[in-house]
């Protein structure tokens, strides 16, 4: 298996925290950052970069530094991402200015400055799309828009950049993290929120991070070498079932 | 809005439903000859006024009765502007409890009756088609030809099969002057539907059929379920010279139902 230079954006917690784990677990060289200081709780193998990936000059200031630390870049992750939870009409410009800045400015910007060298050399690229981008979550309009940009996004990479780079996207499901634990701690009747929500994924469980870094894990591997521009859904199989479920009334 | 299908000749399978029996009526309206298709003339409705439609007793399934009913329209016409397959069962199981009967019967009316009355209608709406103007196929997929409705595994996967048969009879005959598309309703309120609310599957349950009935009404963004004219809206205009550059697609019409994720109850 190849062995990565990987970044990865937005690794300290959840999502992207599960990743790097995965990734350093199978001999990556990963890099990760994110807007504030190195958690305390990463790994030391893991190379930290205090970066905003919306602004251009930190994104390539990233690269940069896992150059300096790691060689050239052969895998990068765009995982960082913003939510917002506002219909079109509660949104004002600085919703707009966050979630359209770290959510597509910031895929863009990481996948351009990689693109440098990926585009001579060769690589993979990774985005966290979601599935809000194909259906929509009520009262998160510019985040289902933000992350169908990035589905957009991925198959003009792998078009326009194939065959040297491939670039594919996941779409997680409901992944269980704190943010989905203080939901169903608001919900009237927490116990039976939980039951619900549960009936509506065929797996019977919530997803969790490693179930998403799994996946980056394929994609990253050989095993995917015939895969690009494709966006995967892992979510438990909550999006294969009608929204309507007659047998939760 | 009369008179969009003036001059033209339609036939509808399950042309005594639910559904079928609005687009019937529409094309009256709008000024076509129309040929309603079903097993009796009362079809699944209870009652059946006289709408002007010349009734065709036919089951989709019957190879020679499909050929039969279209030597009738060529003999009286002389040619097809649009063929609606309306016609369809469903069967309310998991794969599990479905016997190869039912599983057979399911496919041999929403499929193979499909493909039965496409296949015999062709030559006539080739001959249509010499008008200058196209015909029109239209197809009844469902939105549970995309995603899963719990146990209704035979009818989800005929509905499937219909959304491919239709891309693949546009790409066939659309040289021909033949548009064929698909459209895949939602709950839509027809004698299916009450059946799927009354049925001991997921439907009824010993709940109220009236909170049911809100409920589902509510998780629908436009917070209703449809109207058979909802889709015969639709399938007029498909019919209709309006959408001649329109073929091979599958026409969602749910009132939004698969534009949102699963509402959890939060």
């Amino acid at each position: 298996m190849t062995k990565h230079t990987a970044i990865v954006t937005g690794g300290s917690r959840g999502i992207g925290r599960a990743i790097v784990d995965r990734l350093l677990a199978d001999g990556a060289n990963v890099t990760t950052c994110g807007r504030g200081s190195r958690p305390e709780d990463l790994p030391e193998a893991v190379h930290w970069v205090q970066a905003d990936v919306s602004q251009t000059k930190d994104a390539a200031a990233l690269i940069k530094a896992a150059n300096t630390a790691f060689g050239r870049v052969t895998l990068l992750v765009n995982n960082a991402g913003v939510q917002v939870e506002k219909t079109v009409a509660d949104s004002d410009d600085d919703d707009w200015d966050l979630v359209m800045n770290v959510n597509c400015k910031g895929v863009f910007n990481m996948c351009r400055v990689a693109l440098l060298d990926m585009g001579e050399h060769g690589g993979n690229i990774i985005n966290i799309g979601s599935i809000s981008g194909m259906v929509s979550d009520p009262s998160m309009a510019l985040y289902n828009a933000s992350k169908a940009f990035v589905h957009g996004l991925t198959r003009s990479i792998a078009v326009d950049h194939g065959p040297k780079v491939r670039c594919n996207a996941i779409r997680p499901g409901w992944i269980m993290t704190d943010m989905a634990e203080d939901g169903f701690a608001l919900a009237n009747d927490p116990e039976a929120a939980i039951k619900d929500a549960l009936a509506r994924h065929p797996v019977g469980r919530f997803g969790r991070p490693e179930d998403i870094a799994n996946m980056v894990a394929w994609l990253a591997s050989d095993q995917s070498s015939y895969m690009t521009g494709e966006c995967l859904t892992v979510d438990g199989g909550m999006t294969a079932a009608s929204p309507l479920n007659p047998g939760l009334f | 809005m009369a008179d969009k299908l003036a001059g033209k000749t339609a036939l509808v399978t399950g042309g005594r439903g639910g559904i079928g029996r609005a687009i019937v009526a529409r094309f009256l309206r709008e000024g076509a000859t129309v040929y309603a298709a079903d097993l009796t003339e009362q079809g699944s409705l209870a009652e059946h006024d006289a709408d002007g439609s010349r009734f065709v007793a036919m089951n989709v399934a019957d190879e020679a009765a499909v050929q039969a009913a279209m030597a009738r329209v060529m003999e009286e016409e002389g040619k097809l502007d649009i063929l609606v397959n309306a016609a369809g069962i469903e069967i309310e199981k998991t794969i599990e409890d479905t016997t190869l009967e039912e599983w057979n019967r399911s496919f041999a009316v929403n499929c193979t009756g499909t493909f039965l009355t496409s296949k015999y209608a062709l030559p006539l709406m080739r001959t249509a088609a010499k008008s200058g103007n196209s015909a029109s196929i239209i197809n009844f997929g469902s939105y549970d030809g995309f995603i899963a409705d719990p146990g209704l595994a035979a009818y989800c996967a005929t509905k499937g099969a219909v959304h491919a048969l239709t891309r693949a009879m546009a790409c066939d005959h659309g040289p021909e002057g033949i548009r064929v598309n698909a459209i895949c309703p939602g709950y839509i309120d027809t004698p299916m539907l009450q059946s799927f609310f009354e049925g001991d599957g997921s439907g009824g349950e010993g709940g109220n059929i009236e909170t049911l009935q809100k409920a589902v009404r509510d998780v629908h963004p436009m917070r209703t379920y449809g109207t058979p004219d909802d889709i015969a809206n639709l399938v007029n205009w498909l019919a209709s010279d309006e959408a001649r550059y329109a073929s091979g697609q599958l026409w969602v019409l749910d009132g939004g139902l698969s534009a949102q994720v699963q509402q959890m109850k939060l």
